[in-house]
């Protein structure tokens, strides 16, 4: 038989319970805290001043509630003195955010993204760092940095596998970063883009208290961001979520990949301006391009958004039927295919979605819009000062 | 599901001697975007203005959250949570953003307008739909573009504790990127727990945004089905014909 746990490890439990909710809710009330985590008062008060010791967590009257009695102390998460850099390696660029804790973005830097190796990609993202790092308060502190890149990661070190668009094979773009800034950087964690968005929309954005997720995340490639039963869904390696290469078309076009017909070879950047005719643009404004050219009335632009929103919907409703998720979240270039060509997509899901499994799924945009990737690497970042605040 | 916010149950409305709706029934529910489709001339704005007290209705049932009420006027429509944006916006140009919001509905402390009060509670509404492109509630209309004053008609009407906006084709002759940060809006203000009646002619906006549809044909409520529940090309029966499949009008009405 397998002895309880110790005090000391209930109470690592539940100060990373008190972090990790003043770092999703913002300023809280000891009062509500209590309610809230169903701790008795005086824990969460000793456990706010372990927290506020190590700095972690301020303690302040409130401005005025308007009722009588003592008024419960508000405790904020210090997101001016605890971060973590943020940063989004894409197919045309390079963006870095310095996050602080409560999801607070307090300084953000993009740049063209350089051809070539995960070393090249790194060297913008290590000059940002550098430079935000001189406007830090020196008594401030570091957790580390989160990256979100569009590829395959694997879990354990954060070694880029396969990042198609990028043109990337076994890419250690976390341990590249860390090696040229070991001093500002204790620690790197590198994550799926699809997958960080998913984490952002799930911890503050249109997905908070939705359990059973799908983020859909497009650019040139496709990916899925999965959340089930709460959990992420990465699979064994971490690889999971790469719907875009889920062969919907076994006679359809070559992908980058190696198949063929791949679902991103319908859906994706190139599939649309194919379709458009305009084969030569490249990037997210030559799709909104398309998408207004289509709205003005344009016939070939209208067949091509039309015809990917068909594909669109057809995917969806295979992963609705699979998962059964209460919401669909359509993302980057996705979030203007999927609100142009709405009726497609919903008339296929309906059609192909069983009954029992569509019935309440949801199909919403984002709320955080382009900042999920970098919220959602900083949400990395922070997950081991979460899960043991004090260690 | 629970008691329909709004329900309307065999309203009949003439002009003359034209009948423009027929034995129509509607219902919207909290936390849904009803779509209120149908062709030009098919009742929809009527509808409309007989829902926020412009026209008398001239015999139904007219409930709100299960109760009946009577509905003479727009203020009477208001004080029950109704408000309406139209096509035209109603705002005026020569006034800033919290003046708008405000019009005919001014607070003051004692003999004075209360304004910072108003400029705080018009941030605040703003804030709450998540509107990050205006910058200033003190800008006058005149100066923001077509997607920020649908913004602030929109908001305008959602600061009146109000439990149903409609909005009457909020989209048209808006460009791309305005019309999809306004179909967000729409989605969310029904996602923040209000009634939200769309009035729209663009199929893909009704299937971006709505929970259910409801379809109007010559003067007659064709059906109203879950959004999950249909296709495009059935709406567009039923716009046109009145009729599709099992949906719709019985043969012999739809002739009539």
């Amino acid at each position: 038989m397998r002895a309880g746990p110790s005090q000391e490890e209930i109470r690592r439990q539940n100060l990373g319970a008190l972090l990790r909710f003043v770092h999703v809710r913002g300023s809280i009330s000891r009062a509500e805290l209590t309610s809230e985590l169903g701790l008795n008062r005086s824990t969460i008060g000793a456990l706010t001043a372990d927290l506020a010791a190590v700095g972690l967590v301020s303690e302040e009257a409130p401005r005025e509630t308007g009722r009588a009695g003592r008024p419960s102390l508000v405790v904020r998460p210090s997101s001016e003195l605890v971060y973590a850099y943020a940063a989004s390696v894409e197919v045309d660029r390079v963006r870095v955010a310095r996050i602080g804790l409560g999801g607070v973005i307090l300084d953000q830097r993009e740049a063209p993204r350089p051809r070539g190796e995960a070393i090249e990609a790194v060297r913008p993202v290590a000059e940002f760092v550098a430079q935000m790092a001189e406007q830090v308060k020196p008594q401030a502190r570091c957790i580390g940095a989160g990256i979100a890149v569009c590829g395959l990661v694997r879990r354990e070190d954060g070694l880029v596998r396969l990042g198609p668009h990028l043109g990337w094979l076994d890419e250690p773009l976390g341990h590249a970063l860390q090696d040229r800034l070991p001093d500002l950087l204790p620690q790197v964690a590198v994550g799926n883009v699809a997958d960080l968005c998913a984490l952002a929309e799930h911890t503050r954005g249109v997905a908070v208290g939705c359990d059973n997720i799908i983020y859909m995340y497009g650019d040139v490639g496709v990916g899925a961001g999965i959340i089930a039963g709460g959990r992420r869904v990465t699979g064994h390696g971490g690889y999971g979520g790469e719907v875009g290469h889920m062969v919907v078309n076994p006679h359809g076009r070559p992908c980058g990949c190696g198949s063929r017909g791949c679902w991103e070879t319908e859906i994706g950047e190139h599939a649309l301006l194919r379709a458009a005719g305009r084969d030569t643009a490249l990037g997210s404004e030559a799709v909104l391009a398309v998408v207004e050219a289509a709205a003005r009335g344009d016939a070939t632009a209208q067949v091509a958004v039309r015809q990917v929103g068909d594909w669109l919907g057809f995917g969806v409703a295979n992963l609705v039927n699979i998962f059964n998720p209460e919401l669909v979240i359509f993302g980057g270039t996705l979030r203007d295919v999927y609100l142009a060509s709405a009726a497609q997509v919903r008339s296929r899901l309906n059609s192909i979605g069983l009954p029992a499994t569509r019935e309440h799924v949801r199909l919403r945009t984002p709320k955080l819009g382009g900042d999920a990737a970098l919220l959602g690497a900083a949400e990395l970042a922070f997950e081991q000062l979460l899960a043991d605040p004090l260690g | 599901m629970g008691t329909p916010l709004l329900e309307l149950r065999g309203i009949n409305k003439s002009f003359g001697p034209v009948q423009v709706l027929r034995d129509v029934a509607f219902t919207v529910h909290p936390g849904e975007v009803t779509a209120l489709v149908g062709d030009n001339g098919a009742g929809k704005s009527t509808l409309v203005k007989c829902i926020g007290g412009i026209y008398p209705i001239d015999s139904g049932e007219y409930l709100m959250e299960g109760k009946q009420v009577h509905v003479h006027n727009p203020r009477d429509a208001a004080s029950h949570g109704v408000e309406i944006v139209y096509q035209d916006l109603a705002l005026c140009d020569n006034l800033d953003i919290v003046q708008n919001m405000f019009l005919g509905r001014e607070r003051r402390s004692g003999m004075i307008l209360d304004e910072p009060t108003m400029e705080q509670l018009a941030q605040q509404t703003l804030a709450s739909l998540s509107v990050r492109t205006v910058k200033s509630v003190r800008q006058r209309v005149a100066s923001l573009s077509g997607g920020q004053r649908q913004t602030v008609a929109i908001a305008k009407a959602v600061l009146w504790n109000s439990k149903l906006v409609i909005l009457d084709e909020p989209t048209a002759a808006l460009g791309v990127a305005q019309t999809q940060q306004v179909l967000e809006l729409v989605r969310r203000l029904a996602d923040n727990g209000l009634a939200v009646v769309l009035i729209s002619h663009n199929m893909n906006d009704v299937f971006a945004v709505s929970d259910r549809i409801a379809m109007l044909y010559l003067g007659r409520m064709a059906a109203q089905v879950k959004t999950s529940d249909v296709t495009h090309s059935q709406v567009v029966e039923l716009i046109t014909s009145g009729r599709s499949g099992a949906l719709g009008l019985a043969e012999e009405g739809a002739a009539a």
